[in-house]
C-alpha cells in the first residue's frame, strides 16, 4: 500500500505491506532504530512512540494504522522542546544505564505529562508501569521524571 | 494479510461475509500477540478504529453504552465509568499498561474471553450485557452467556460484538474490584474478584453480586454465596464464613502462575477485602 | 523554556563527584548504536533451528526442503565447521551446531541463512531432523546415580562438571561442643539476566578474509580466542566490535551469537549477515543464574561466637559449562559470609543436566551461598536469642582475621562499618514500632542479610588492563576503552578518571567503544573488576600522556622565558597549561598540535595483584579462581508487610550500607546499587523460572515476571566509603554487591512477618499465604 503519514514533523510517503509491524517499518524501512523491540508481545515497552501524542506500542500495530497521522519517535524528541527537557532531566538526573529501555521510557514521559503535569511519584509509577527496565531499578527514573515535571512547568509560566 | 479499516457498520457486515477467515481487530493487543505466537495466517483484519459508529458512549435510557471501538484509556477518562462504575474503572486501571490500554479496547477484552480477563468480573457482576450484530440482526445477551468457554465466546460466523450496555446502578450502590496477580502492572490475575452490593440503612445486604475471574474456564459465580450474605450486614464473621463457601464453589486450575490451592484460598479470602479496604458508594 | 545547559558543562569531574555519563546524551535521542541496531545493506537474515527434545542422538538433518524455498540462502550444519566446532573457556563442550548429540531444548541443530525473516521461518520449519531420543537427566541430585544418562560421555568425571571441598579445623567436632546450632535447607532457582536488548549481531566476511563482526558481547577479545579455535580461524582475521550493549549482568560474558555470527558470514558469499534473538529464543538459548540446592549447619558458643560451619552445595550447571566452575569456585569461596567461623566443611559440586544452561550472572554464585547462608545465621539468631544483627557484627571479620576458608583478608574489610552503619539508621533503631504499626490484614517484618564479594579474577588469569588515551590535535582527550560497558557506565568513568588526572572537562572527552582493532585487550566486563583494573591502567596512562604533556609545554614555556622550567611548576587546567610561576598560559590544543601523533597516544598496563597464599583445601578451585585478595562487603535491610488475605509482599524499604571502597561518581554508584537491588527483589519475589522436564515454562514476558516501576520501591544507600590502597582512588568494586544480599534479607523479614521459613526458590505470594496459614494468621486482621 501506499503509506503517508507524518513522522517528527516530516511528510513521509512510501510504498510497504499493510501488515508490516510499525516497529520494523520504522527501524528497518526508515533506518530509525531508536525505537528498540525487546519483547515483541506487548510487555515491556521499549518500541513505544506517540500516535498522535500518545504512547503506543510500535510492536502491535500494523503500518496501515498509521495512514494519515502523526508520529514522534526518539529521533524526533530533541526537536520538541518539552521532549529535550525531559531528555535533559534524564541524562542529569542518572536515569539511563544501558539506555535500551530509554526512548520508550522518554516517550512514554512525554504521554504521561501531557495528560499529568504535576504528577507524584506514585503516579508516575503507575503511568511508566508498561515499560520495563533492567538496570535502574527505576528510582533515577522517577527523579527524572518528577524534576522535568517540575522544568516544565517553570517553562510554563 | 489485508489491513481493512470498515467505515460503516454496513461495510464490516459486508467485509465479514466475504472475508469469513478474517478478524475483527479492535485494538490488537490481544490478536497481534496470539497470530505472532501461532504463526497463523489470516487474510485480512478489520481495524475498528475509523468506524465512527463503534467510537460512542453514553446513555440510552437506564445503560449505560460503550462502542466496541472505544479504548480502555477513553474508558479510565470517563466521567461516567470514573464515578458510576468504580469496579470496572479499577479493573481497567490495573489491565495490562498504560500504552496497552490505549489501544485496547473493552468490547476485545470480552470477545477474547481469556478466563483472566480484567474486565469480565466486573460486568458480569454487574450484569452487563453485549450487542451483537450479524446477517441475521442484532440481538442482546449477557456478558456471562456470551462467554462460553476459555478464549471462547457465542459468535456465529458473520456476527460481531458493536457494543456493551452497562445496566444504571441504582443509588448507594458499591462496586469494587480486588485483583491478585503476580506483580502490580502488566499482571495476568492469579484470581480477581467483582462484588457489586448495596446495603439499607441499617447495614443489611439488601442486594449483592460476586463474580471471580481465573477460578474456572470462565468468569464464576455463586448464588449460594450471595444468598448467604444477603440479608446480613457485611461483617467479618460472614464473609469468612462466605468465603469457605466459595473456595468450595470455584473450580480452578494449576499453571504456570499459581496452583489450584491457593487460588481456591484467594477466591475466599478476596471477599474479606470488602471490609479490609475502605470503598466509597456511588453517590458519596 | 528553562535552559536545558548545564551551567557547570565544561568544569572538571572530580573524582569523588557525580558527572553525568558520557553515553547518556547518545541515549536519551536514540542516537547511541546498539549492536541490535545494524541493518547492514543487503543483509541476510541468520536464525538458529533448535531441537525437538532434550536429549537425543543426531541422526541424520535433511536441509533440501529447506533449501528449495525462495529466498533461503544456506542451510549450515555441523559439518560445515572447520574448525573444533567447540566453545567454552576451561572446559570445552558446547558445539556451535550439534554434532553427535543435542543436550538441552536451547541447543542449536542448523543454522539458516535467507533473504528474509519470512523465508528463514519458512525454512526453520522445513528442516527435518532425524533424533534417536535419550534418557534426559533434570534433577541434579540424581546426576551421579549409576543408572543416569550421561550427557558428556567422553568425560572421564561423567556429570560431575566441578566438585571440591573446603576444610579449616575440625567442624564436626566443633558442632557436638556447640551450645546453639541450626541446620536448613535452602534452594535457589534459576535467574535470567532479561537484559532488554537481546543477544544479536551483525558479521561479514571482508574480501581480505577478515572477520569482522559487531555484537552485544561483554568479552570481545575472549570471544575472538574462542571463536578462532571453534570455527578454524586464525584470530588474527577476527574482528570484534563490542558498541553499546543493552545490559548484560554477565548473560553476555562468552559467546551467545557469535559462533552463528562467524559461521554464516563464512557462507553468505561475502554479504553482511545479521542474528538477533527474539525475546523467546532469548530465554530458550542464553544461560541463567545457576540453581542452588543447599544444606547449611552453622554452630555457636553461649556468647554466640560462631563455631562451625558445615555446608554442601550443589549446582546445577545444566547442558553445558559455561562459567559453570568458575561461578562454583566463588561460591564456595563466599559460601560463609564475611564471618569469622574457626571450623568449616564446605563440600560441593556442580553437575550437567539437560536443564537450560547456567554461567555468569552479576553475583557469580555468591547471591545464592548468601541466601542459604544469610538465612542460617538468622536461624541461629532465633534458636540462641541472639539480635540478628549483633549476632552479625560480634562474628563479621576485620582485616588480619581469616575468611571462613582460611583466606587471610590483607585487603580492607569495611563489613563490620557498614554493620554499625545500618544499626544507627531509623530504620533499624525504629524497627519496633515500625513492625508494631501494621495495617489491617498486613503483617509486617524486617529481616538484614550480610554478605562479602569477591573482587577480580583470581590467580588464574591475569586480570590485565590496557589503557589507552590520547590528546587529540584539537586538544580533545579520546579514551579508547578496553572493557565492554553493558550499561554500567564504566567508560564513563574512566574518563572522569582521565579528566581528573588532566584537569580536562568532561566536555572535553571521547570514548572510542570495545574493538579489537582500536583499543586494547582488557579482559571481560565481569566479576566487579572493571574499574579496579582498567582504571588502575587509566590512571597510569593519563599520568604519562600529563608528563609529555607538561614536558612539551614546558619546554615552549622556557623557550619564552629564556630559563629552564621545571614539570612541577606547569599545571594542566581546562583548556590549557599554566606555568604558576611566571603566570603565563597555553592553550591545550596548541601544546597539542606540537607534539608527534605517537606521543600524543599513552598506553599503559595494570595487572592486579593475585592471592598466592597457600592453602590445605580447595586446591583444585584455584585454576578457576579461587582464592581472591580482595572484597566489597555490604548489607541490606528489606522492610515489607505481607497480606494475611493474599500472600502478597510490598516491599516498603530496602536499605544498602556498602563497603565497595572509595566511591569515584556517587550517581553511577547508586545506579549500581539500585539495579542491583531491583534485580535481586525480582530474584526474591517475582522471577519464577520454572523448568519442567527441560523445557522452560516461563519462556516469554508474559510468565517470566520482571519487577515493573510499581514493584520497586525507592532506595536507601549509604556507602561505606573505605580507602583500599590497591584500587584506583581507593576503590573496590561495586558491579555486583546490590545484588547479592537481597534475597535472604527478604527471606529473613517474611519469617519475621509470618512466623515461618520459606527457603525454597521464588518467595511467592503463594509460599508466603501458606506459610501464614502454617502459623494461624491466614485471612488474620
Amino acid at each position: 500500500m501506499n503509506l503517508s503519514f507524518t513522522l517528527n514533523g516530516q511528510q513521509v510517503a512510501l510504498e510497504v505491506a499493510p501488515d508490516r509491524r510499525v516497529v520494523d517499518l520504522l527501524r528497518e524501512d526508515l533506518n530509525m532504530g531508536g525505537t528498540k523491540e525487546c519483547c515483541g508481545s506487548g510487555e515491556c515497552g521499549a518500541c513505544t512512540i506517540l500516535v498522535d501524542g500518545q504512547s503506543q506500542l510500535s510492536c502491535l500495530m500494523l503500518a496501515a494504522q498509521l495512514q494519515g497521522r502523526s508520529v514522534l519517535t526518539i529521533e524526533g524528541a530533541a526537536a520538541d522542546a518539552d521532549a529535550a527537557i525531559v531528555q535533559q532531566a534524564f541524562v542529569e538526573h542518572g536515569a539511563v544505564q544501558c539506555g535500551f529501555c530509554t526512548p520508550g521510557m522518554i516517550l512514554a514521559t512525554l504521554d504521561l505529562l501531557q495528560r499529568i503535569p504535576q504528577p507524584n511519584r506514585e503516579q508516575v509509577r503507575h503511568e511508566l508501569s508498561g515499560n520495563l527496565c533492567r538496570c535502574t531499578g527505576y528510582q533515577k527514573i522517577i527523579d527524572a521524571v518528577m524534576a522535568a515535571a517540575v522544568s516544565l512547568k517553570g517553562g510554563q509560566r | 494479510m489485508q489491513v481493512l479499516f470498515p467505515q460503516t457498520l454496513n461495510e464490516l457486515q459486508t467485509l465479514l461475509a466475504e472475508i469469513s477467515q478474517g478478524r475483527i481487530m479492535a485494538g490488537g493487543t490481544d490478536l497481534l500477540v496470539k497470530l505472532r505466537q501461532s504463526g497463523q495466517q489470516i487474510p485480512a483484519v478489520f481495524c475498528l478504529e475509523q468506524l465512527s459508529e463503534l467510537q460512542q458512549t453514553g446513555w440510552q435510557e437506564d445503560e449505560f453504552c460503550i462502542g466496541a471501538a472505544v479504548t480502555q484509556q477513553q474508558l479510565l477518562d470517563n466521567a461516567v465509568i470514573q464515578t458510576e462504575y468504580c469496579g470496572l474503572y479499577q479493573a481497567l486501571n490495573e489491565l495490562a499498561s498504560p500504552p496497552i490500554r490505549h489501544a485496547a479496547t473493552l468490547v476485545g477484552n470480552i470477545c477474547s474471553a481469556s478466563p483472566a480477563a480484567d474486565s469480565l468480573p466486573p460486568l458480569v457482576a454487574m450484569d452487563a450485557k453485549v450487542d451483537i450484530v450479524g446477517p441475521a440482526g442484532c440481538r442482546v445477551i449477557s456478558v456471562s452467556d456470551f462467554v462460553c468457554g476459555p478464549g471462547q465466546n457465542c459468535l456465529q460466523p458473520g456476527e460481531y460484538v458493536s457494543g456493551v450496555r452497562l445496566p444504571r446502578l441504582p443509588q448507594g450502590t458499591i462496586s469494587v474490584y480486588h485483583k491478585v496477580g503476580k506483580r502490580k502492572a502488566l499482571a495476568i490475575a492469579v484470581t480477581s474478584l467483582a462484588a457489586v452490593y448495596r446495603t439499607a440503612a441499617d447495614g443489611a445486604l439488601q442486594k449483592i453480586r460476586l463474580a471471580w475471574g481465573s477460578v474456572g474456564p470462565t468468569v464464576v459465580t455463586a448464588p449460594e454465596v450471595e444468598a448467604y450474605l444477603l440479608g446480613k450486614p457485611l461483617s467479618e464473621v460472614d464473609l469468612r464464613q462466605a468465603g469457605a463457601m466459595a473456595s468450595a464453589a470455584v473450580s480452578p486450575i494449576d499453571d504456570v502462575r499459581a496452583s489450584e490451592q491457593y487460588r481456591r484460598s484467594l477466591a475466599g479470602n478476596l471477599l474479606l477485602k470488602l471490609v479490609a479496604t475502605p470503598t466509597a458508594a456511588k453517590g458519596e | 523554556m528553562s535552559n536545558n545547559k548545564r551551567p557547570d558543562a565544561g568544569f572538571v569531574r572530580e573524582i569523588g563527584c557525580s558527572a553525568p555519563r558520557l553515553d547518556a546524551a547518545d541515549k536519551v535521542t536514540g542516537a547511541a548504536v546498539f549492536a541490535a541496531d545494524l541493518y547492514p545493506a543487503d543483509l541476510l537474515w541468520a536464525g538458529v533451528k533448535r531441537p525437538e527434545h532434550p536429549h537425543a542422538r543426531l541422526l541424520a538433518i535433511d536441509t533440501a526442503a529447506a533449501l528449495a524455498i525462495p529466498g533461503v540462502v544456506a542451510v549450515l550444519t555441523h559439518k560445515d565447521i572447520k574448525g573444533s566446532n567447540r566453545l567454552g573457556i576451561f572446559e570445552k563442550d558446547q558445539p556451535i551446531l550439534a554434532d553427535e548429540r543435542v543436550r538441552h531444548y536451547g541447543d542449536a541443530v542448523a543454522l539458516l541463512l535467507a533473504e528474509s525473516k519470512e523465508a528463514l521461518a519458512a525454512a526453520m520449519a522445513a528442516v527435518r531432523v532425524e533424533y534417536e531420543v535419550l534418557p534426559a537427566l533434570f534433577d541434579p541430585v540424581l546426576s551421579q546415580a549409576a543408572d543416569s544418562p550421561v550427557l558428556h560421555p567422553q568425560r572421564s568425571a561423567g556429570n560431575l562438571l566441578i566438585g571440591g571441598e573446603i576444610r579449616r579445623g575440625d567442624p564436626a567436632e566443633a558442632l557436638t561442643q556447640a551450645a546453639y546450632q541450626v541446620t536448613l535447607t535452602v534452594s535457589t532457582t534459576w535467574q535470567e539476566h532479561a537484559f532488554l536488548e537481546t543477544q544479536a549481531g551483525v558479521a561479514q566476511l571482508e574480501t581480505d578474509g577478515t572477520l569482522t563482526m559487531t555484537v552485544s558481547t561483554q568479552t570481545p577479545f575472549r570471544d575472538r580466542l574462542e571463536l578462532a579455535e571453534a570455527i578454524g580461524l586464525s584470530p588474527a582475521k577476527i574482528h570484534v566490535i563490542a558498541p553499546c550493549l543493552g545490559g548484560g549482568f554477565g548473560g553476555k560474558d562468552g559467546i551467545t551469537v557469535q559462533g552463528f555470527l562467524a559461521l554464516a558470514a563464512m557462507h553468505s558469499g561475502g554479504r553482511p549477515v545479521k542474528l538477533w534473538y527474539s525475546r523467546e529464543e532469548s530465554i530458550l538459548a542464553g544461560t541463567k543464574r545457576h540453581p542452588l540446592q543447599a544444606e547449611y549447619t552453622l554452630g555457636c558458643d553461649q556468647t554466640g561466637q560462631l563455631q562451625a560451619l558445615s555446608a554442601r552445595l550443589l549446582f546445577d550447571t545444566g547442558a553445558y559449562a559455561s562459567l559453570g566452575s568458575e561461578v562454583f569456585a566463588l561460591a564456595m569461596e563466599n559460601a560463609g559470609g564475611p564471618y569469622r567461623i574457626p571450623n568449616v566443611a564446605i563440600d560441593g559440586a556442580a553437575v550437567y543436566t539437560n536443564n537450560p544452561v547456567a554461567g555468569a550472572f552479576r553475583g557469580f554464585g555468591v547471591p545464592q551461598v548468601a541466601a542459604a547462608m544469610e538465612q542460617a545465621i538468622d536461624e541461629l539468631a532465633r534458636a540462641g536469642g541472639f539480635d540478628p544483627l549483633e549476632l552479625r557484627r560480634q562474628n563479621a571479620v576485620v582485616r588480619g582475621d581469616s575468611s571462613p576458608t582460611g583466606v587471610t583478608l590483607t585487603g580492607t574489610v569495611g563489613i563490620g562499618e557498614c554493620l554499625d552503619t545500618l544499626a544507627r539508621h531509623p530504620l533499624w533503631q525504629r524497627r519496633q514500632s515500625w513492625l508494631a504499626a501494621a495495617p489491617r490484614f498486613k503483617r509486617r517484618g524486617i529481616g538484614i542479610a550480610a554478605v562479602a564479594q569477591s573482587i577480580g579474577y583470581g590467580p588464574a588469569i591475569a586480570d590485565c588492563g590496557n589503557a589507552k588515551m590520547e590528546l587529540l590535535a584539537d586538544g580533545r582527550l579520546r579514551v579508547y576503552v578496553g572493557v565492554s560497558d553493558m550499561g554500567q557506565g564504566n567508560a564513563s568513568t574512566y574518563a572522569q578518571i582521565a579528566g581528573h588526572i588532566l584537569g580536562q572537562p568532561m566536555d572535553a572527552m571521547e570514548l572510542v567503544f570495545p574493538d579489537t582493532a582500536r583499543t586494547l585487550p582488557s579482559g571481560s566486563a565481569s566479576a566487579s573488576r572493571t574499574t579496579f583494573t582498567y582504571g588502575n591502567a587509566m590512571i597510569r596512562a593519563a599520568e604519562l600522556l600529563g608528563e609529555r604533556i607538561k614536558a612539551r609545554a614546558a619546554l615552549m614555556v622556557s623557550f619564552q622565558l629564556l630559563h629552564s622550567v621545571k614539570l612541577e611548576d606547569m599545571a594542566l587546567l581546562p583548556g590549557r597549561l599554566q606555568h604558576v610561576p611566571s603566570g603565563r598560559s597555553l592553550p591545550l590544543p596548541l601544546v597539542a598540535t606540537l607534539m608527534d601523533a605517537t606521543e600524543r597516544m599513552a598506553t599503559a598496563t595494570y595487572t592486579a595483584p593475585v592471592n598466592d597464599q597457600p592453602l590445605d583445601s580447595g586446591v583444585n578451585l584455584r585454576k578457576h579462581g579461587f582464592p581472591h585478595r580482595l572484597a566489597s562487603y555490604g548489607v541490606q535491610l528489606a522492610a515489607l508487610e505481607v497480606d494475611t488475605l493474599t500472600g502478597e509482599t510490598e516491599v516498603c524499604e530496602l536499605l544498602s550500607c556498602i563497603d565497595a571502597g572509595r566511591v569515584l561518581n556517587p550517581q553511577l554508584y547508586e545506579q549500581q546499587v539500585q539495579g542491583g537491588v531491583a534485580q535481586g527483589l525480582g530474584y526474591a519475589l517475582f522471577e519464577e523460572f520454572t523448568v519442567e522436564q527441560g523445557r522452560i515454562k516461563t519462556g516469554d514476558l508474559s510468565t517470566y515476571i520482571l519487577p515493573t516501576a510499581l514493584d520497586v520501591p525507592d532506595m536507601l544507600t549509604v556507602p561505606v566509603s573505605s580507602h583500599e590502597p590497591a584500587g584506583p582512588f581507593g576503590m573496590k568494586g561495586i558491579g555486583e554487591i546490590g545484588i547479592d544480599a537481597v534475597l535472604p534479607a527478604v527471606a529473613n523479614a517474611l519469617a519475621t512477618a509470618t512466623g515461618q521459613r520459606i527457603a525454597g526458590g521464588t518467595l511467592n505470594a503463594e509460599k508466603v499465604l501458606a506459610a501464614l496459614r502454617h502459623t494461624g494468621q491466614e485471612a488474620m486482621r
